[in-house]
């Protein structure tokens, strides 16, 4: 299944997937700026799905704390842009600060979580400390302009919309590519080992904390990353970023998108953000629209009930059941 | 040695206050191996439906009663509609509360709007005595007394009753337990309903002590409610007993002398005690 997944590379998704790439490349020149916008957001918030299922997809944790990477990444662009220069030297320093901040936090966030055991007092204890973080942020108002949130100017090279896009489609690929490396990795095989038996995985003379600090550690990196692209896109930084909801966006992206796919992100955050804009679209006919989180939550129930599997889980399915259909009636001919 | 007193009874009543919370979080968490993550919601819920009925009625025990019962209500449909789909799946049994808790949460904001709502306390409980130095208010002293009562109240139903016996037989072998004949389905929706009306007590409790209820007060209890669990051993009553009055004083202790840090302090606390006993302190650990 998962080799199927990586390594189907049958011509017909190699095909598609070329494509697919071409389309993206191309869409900016015909598209509205509003949509070429729409889309740069796609493509960072794919990133931050996709960090999101290394823990939820590949290694089976739920980290209710995840957005303070996330958010962070966003609130170091926007500190450092503000209170040193906003040039693509201090860009390159965001990143640096922000991979090394992130580290920390993940090594952290792990030593407290990998004690605590399982699922749920992992779950329970990422939440308090994301929500411990958020509150830090909103006290600490001389940096982060606290509630307020802080606004920022970004280098030039950033500020063209459409040149962004092109970083930001980069940026998605170069991150996606370095995440499915670390996935077929010896390293990644055995995060699947921890997730479907972590008795067995120990047994067999892994060191399993050790290899859940590293998938946190990745993961933490990845949404760190894409915070500062999301920072740098929105030219803002407000403790939305970290909050519980921000976790929960990159939650049900990974589960529209079917977790333990990597890909599924994509289609999450793509079908997400089109109907968040097509809802707050219709706000100003409809007034309940305003409430987008009354969807968004009752969207959340409603695929953990029905779709548990998301889109991809769906389409490889239906997939793998046309292909049986095939090899029935193809022993049947016989 | 005012200040000392003060903070005693402080410490106190804002452990009972988590106390109420984490309980209702425990006992369903212990005893049906569900992590409710709606508990924050239906503590708000019970925080403004107190407010609404005490601003028409002006009868404490009325309004208090009122958000117990009608968050009662609400869990039990939680747990008949939603939870009780999910038994055994833990990553769905927290996505699906955590969904829940989206949706009702912003319900709160629909029908009371976004800002604060503010409410006095009743007369009865509204004064304060002056002990030397000290201030005590009655409120507080109160919320200490009811804690008090919840906390025996709930031992004994688990420990002495038959219901309490068919609880616990029912987290062991609920198949066994159907087959005698009674309706263990049943049973747990009135524990997880039972956990919903004390997150609510809770609420109804909150709202007079701060004098205003927001919907970003049930996020705030919640995670406090989390680190008692964590700290006093997941699924253990006394364990979140004792958890919650250990966060009370300590909260009240660091909010006086240190009050930077106090938003940092129970973390470090939660983080302290797990790397030395992972399985909290009362570690009877809920090990899926």
């Amino acid at each position: 299944m998962i080799k199927q997944q990586f390594k189907g590379s049958n011509k017909m998704n190699l095909l598609l997937l070329v494509a697919l790439l071409l389309a993206m490349m191309v869409i900016p020149h015909f598209a509205k700026s509003a949509t070429v916008a729409l889309i740069s957001r796609i493509f960072i918030l794919t990133v931050y799905g996709m960090s999101y299922d290394i823990l939820r997809g590949y290694m089976g944790f739920i980290n209710l704390g995840h957005a303070l990477f996330f958010g962070s990444g966003a609130y170091i662009a926007g500190i450092l842009f503000t209170k040193l220069d906003n040039t693509f030297g201090i860009f390159i320093l965001v990143v640096l600060i922000t991979i090394i901040y992130c580290s920390a936090a993940a090594f952290i966030m792990g030593k407290i979580v990998i004690r605590g055991g399982s699922v749920i007092a992992g779950a329970m204890i990422t939440l308090a400390l994301g929500e411990i973080v958020r509150n830090m942020a909103e006290r600490w108002r001389s940096v982060t302009g606290g509630a307020d949130g802080l606004p920022f100017s970004i280098p030039p090279i950033f500020r063209d919309r459409l040149h962004f896009y092109y970083y930001a489609l980069i940026f998605m690929l170069v991150m996606t590519l370095i995440l499915r490396q670390f996935l077929l990795s010896p390293t990644g095989r055995v995060l699947l080992a921890i997730r479907e038996n972590e008795q067995r995985a120990k047994f067999l003379g892994f060191n399993t904390d050790k290899y859940k600090m590293i998938g946190l550690q990745v993961s933490g990196i990845s949404a760190g990353l894409a915070g500062v692209m999301f920072g740098v896109f929105n030219r803002f930084a407000n403790t939305d970023l970290l909050s519980v909801q921000q976790t929960l966006n990159a939650l049900l992206i990974t589960l529209v998108g079917g977790t333990g796919t990597l890909y599924g992100a994509f289609v999450g955050s793509g079908f997400i953000a089109f109907v968040q804009n097509t809802l707050l679209n219709l706000r100003s006919q409809y007034p309940i629209f305003e409430r987008w989180l009354l969807f968004f939550g009752a969207m959340y129930v409603l695929v953990v009930l029905f779709m548990p599997s998301g889109f991809v889980g769906l389409w490889q399915k239906l997939i793998s059941e046309a292909r049986e259909k095939k090899k029935g009636s193809a022993v049947d001919a016989k | 040695m005012d200040v000392f007193f003060m903070l005693l009874i402080n410490g106190l009543a804002e452990g009972a206050l988590i106390f109420l919370m984490a309980s209702g979080l425990s006992i369903i968490l212990g005893l049906m191996g569900v992590v409710n993550f709606t508990h924050g919601t239906l503590f708000i819920w019970g925080g403004y439906i107190y407010i609404a009925t005490y601003n028409r009625t002006q009868s404490f025990l009325l309004s208090v009663l009122a958000a117990m019962a009608a968050v009662f209500l609400l869990g039990a449909v939680f747990e008949k509609l939603f939870v009780s789909r999910v038994y055994g799946n833990i990553p769905a049994q927290i996505l699906i509360t955590l969904g829940l808790q989206v949706i009702f949460t912003d319900l709160v904001r629909l029908i009371w709007g976004a800002t604060p709502i503010t409410v006095a306390r009743p007369d009865f409980l509204a004064g304060r005595w002056v002990i030397g130095g000290a201030t005590i208010v009655h409120y507080r002293v109160f919320l200490i007394f009811v804690g008090l009562l919840v906390a025996i109240g709930i031992h004994l139903l688990i420990t002495k009753t038959r219901i309490g016996m068919v609880i616990r037989a029912g987290v062991q072998r609920p198949d066994m337990v159907q087959a005698l004949g009674i309706n263990i389905k049943l049973y747990f929706t009135f524990v997880f309903a039972g956990g919903a009306a004390l997150a609510a007590l809770g609420g109804a409790l909150y709202a007079p002590l701060t004098g205003s209820m927001s919907s970003t007060a049930g996020l705030h209890n919640q995670v406090l409610a989390f680190i008692v669990v964590v700290i006093g051993g997941m699924g253990s009553f006394l364990g979140s007993a004792f958890g919650s009055i250990f966060l009370g004083l300590m909260g009240a202790v660091v909010a006086w002398f240190v009050p930077s840090l106090s938003v940092v302090a129970n973390v470090t606390l939660m983080a302290l005690i797990l790397a030395f006993k992972p399985n909290g302190l009362f570690g009877l650990a809920v090990k899926k």
